[in-house]
């Protein structure tokens, strides 16, 4: 997705060198993927479920704005 | 001795030969091995065998080049590029956003990255286009980190 989006960074991070990252962001099951550092899944998801889950994490932070 | 077997070697190769359009540059941050010992500092593990990993994958297209930056001698390119650990690279080409790996990209994850450096040299995915409608209409920033362990 960041290929196509010069708003996205996609970070691939090999948890076992970073143990402290895998503590921090609970990472328990590979592959998990974290979105803006607030939603997060794990497992592999077909590409729609995919984002779906970044239109609600992008849409749970534009709501937060405007609180 | 290599570190990609010579077989696959011959297989990405070809892949990349049937596959890569635009140039591609893989910058990497790392640490090589100071004569000065810190007490209590660790040396990156990892660092020399992700450098000669990525070495000889740049080797098998000529429209691949590899930049290393070591931080023990300057940190500028690492903020430059927001990273604060080692070993870690970014591929790019024409892809519009950031593709960062870190860490060593072995097992499933070296899958990942020779098709990563073939989508940046494209700059276009398989995605769907409400995907990719979706994605170019963002506006604000996204950052997908991605948890893998080698495999």
């Amino acid at each position: 997705m960041a290929v196509e989006s010069d708003r996205v960074t996609a970070d691939v991070i090999e948890a076992m060198e970073f143990p402290d990252l895998a503590r921090r962001y609970g990472v328990r099951g590979v592959p998990k993927i974290v979105i803006n550092d607030r939603a997060e899944f794990v497992g592999a998801l077909l590409e729609a479920e995919y984002l779906a889950q970044i239109r609600a994490a992008v849409e749970a932070n534009g709501s937060k704005k405007n609180e | 001795m290599a570190l990609i077997p010579d077989k696959d070697q011959a297989t990405i190769r070809t892949h990349f030969d049937e596959n890569l359009e635009g140039d591609v540059e893989i910058v990497m941050l790392t640490e090589r091995p100071s004569p000065i010992i810190i007490p209590g500092k660790q040396a990156c593990e990892t660092c020399e065998d992700t450098e000669g990993l990525l070495k000889e994958v740049v080797a098998l297209s000529n429209k691949l080049k590899l930049t290393v930056h070591d931080v023990g001698v300057g940190k500028d390119e690492a903020v430059k590029l927001g990273i604060d650990r080692v070993p870690a690279f970014v591929i790019n080409g024409a892809a519009r956003g950031k593709v960062r790996f870190f860490g060593i990209p072995s097992g499933y994850e070296f899958s990942a990255l020779i098709a990563d450096v073939v989508d940046v040299s494209r700059g276009t995915t398989d995605l769907s286009d409400e995907t990719r409608e979706y994605l170019a209409a963002l506006t604000e920033d996204v950052n997908l980190k991605v948890f893998t362990t080698p495999t």
